[in-house]
């Protein structure tokens, strides 16, 4: 199965981390990066991604804003966190801001693939550090 | 050490979060002739790894689990004063800069600008320089080199200074260890580790668990993290990874 994805957060480093993993899986594809959320809307509007990486605390506009953003104009675009708040509040808080997953970025390794391939397919996937909170749903 | 044409620089990645070493493992195995001979998710382990792969550069997180990079620091080269350390951080703060030449490191990489200054501070070493983020304060560096590891006179005194052992305990303890479980990390008795414990309290004059974890923030023995603002507009700053 063949996902464009965009990644977006502040840190190079972090983004090719990322890469590297998503990159592993045959037909995924990385199309396109930005480091902030006003960075990520541009960038979401040029390459129309299947499902977006997204940081929360991010310079510039921050993920929540991007994501709240991006359900309005882009209603088809699926949106997964990946941050460092390992914290149910910041999950329920990007759930309603319209996100379809949240991993922790402590277990990237472990959840990311997981759960890009839940989003793409429209399935909630969300793993908290040691407490898996629902697993693709 | 001489570089031969078919000998690899052997590098050594310790980090918390996996995906960082991945990123960090791809930008270093691009550069011919460099290998990542090995990786660890926290201090103890890099010491470990270290000691027994003897790689020629070991890059440090600073906040790592179980044992910081800056303690990390100073426990390879009481083994080894010849590793090259190079030490990542998320912050530039004079303290966290001068923290980490004093521990002996002979680079400092923010982690944000790892893409770009990481394969620079590599090859320094590699070539017997130091490496600092152009972002270092000069005057911190001069200062630094001037006095010879000593502080400034106008920095604040230091709390009394704790034992190697005691600010690894102090770090376990500020993690949410209880002492049995820091003396089942450590390898100790329940009982030696009630004694640091008592020791690092008396020293500190501190008389809570809180104080010890506020210690443990302000001195960088651990990091946390923070929430972006809850306001749903502005800017916000720039984060750790």
């Amino acid at each position: 199965m063949t996902i464009r994805i965009l990644l977006v957060d502040d840190h190079p480093i972090v983004r090719q981390g990322l890469k590297t993993l998503l990159e592993g899986r045959s037909g995924w594809e990385v199309i396109g990066e930005a480091s902030d959320g006003a960075e990520a809307l541009e960038k979401a509007k040029e390459l129309s991604p299947d499902v977006m990486v997204l940081d929360v605390t991010m310079p510039r506009m921050n993920g929540l804003e991007a994501c709240r953003v991006l359900r309005k104009r882009a209603p088809q675009l699926e949106i997964l966190f990946v941050t460092q708040h390992d914290s149910p509040q910041m999950m329920r808080e990007a759930l309603e801001a319209g996100a379809r997953g949240y991993v922790v970025k402590s277990n990237a390794a472990r959840d990311l693939l997981e759960a890009v391939e839940a989003v793409s397919q429209h399935r909630v996937f969300t793993a908290l550090n040691g407490r898996d909170t629902a697993g693709a749903r | 050490m001489n570089w031969g044409v078919n000998m690899k620089l052997r590098i050594l990645l310790a980090d918390d979060h996996e995906i960082v070493r991945r990123g960090l493992r791809a930008l270093l195995e691009k550069h011919e002739g460099w290998e990542v001979c090995g990786e660890a998710a926290d201090g103890r382990g890099a010491v470990e790894k270290t000691l027994q792969l003897k790689p020629d550069v070991v890059i440090l997180d600073i906040g790592m689990p179980l044992l910081n990079g800056l303690d990390t620091t100073r426990q390879l080269l009481q083994h080894d004063p010849n590793f090259k350390i190079i030490v990542l951080t998320i912050t530039d703060s004079d303290q966290v800069i001068r923290e980490a030449l004093d521990a002996g490191a002979r680079g400092f990489v923010l982690k944000s600008d790892a893409a770009r200054d990481l394969v620079s501070a590599v090859e320094a070493l590699q070539n017997k320089r130091m490496f600092f983020t152009p972002r270092v304060n000069d005057l911190v560096l001069a200062g630094f080199l001037e006095k010879g590891h000593s502080l400034s006179r106008n920095e604040t005194p230091k709390l009394p200074t704790l034992t190697a052992r005691e600010r690894e305990i102090t770090q376990l303890l500020a993690e949410g260890n209880s002492s049995k479980e820091v003396a089942s990390l450590l390898n100790l008795s329940t009982k030696t580790v009630e004694t640091h414990r008592s020791n690092i309290m008396r020293k500190l004059s501190f008389h809570s668990i809180r104080d010890l974890v506020v210690y443990a923030i302000k001195n960088n023995l651990i990091q946390i993290e923070l929430p972006p603002p809850k306001a749903p507009t502005g800017p916000t700053g720039p984060t750790a990874a």
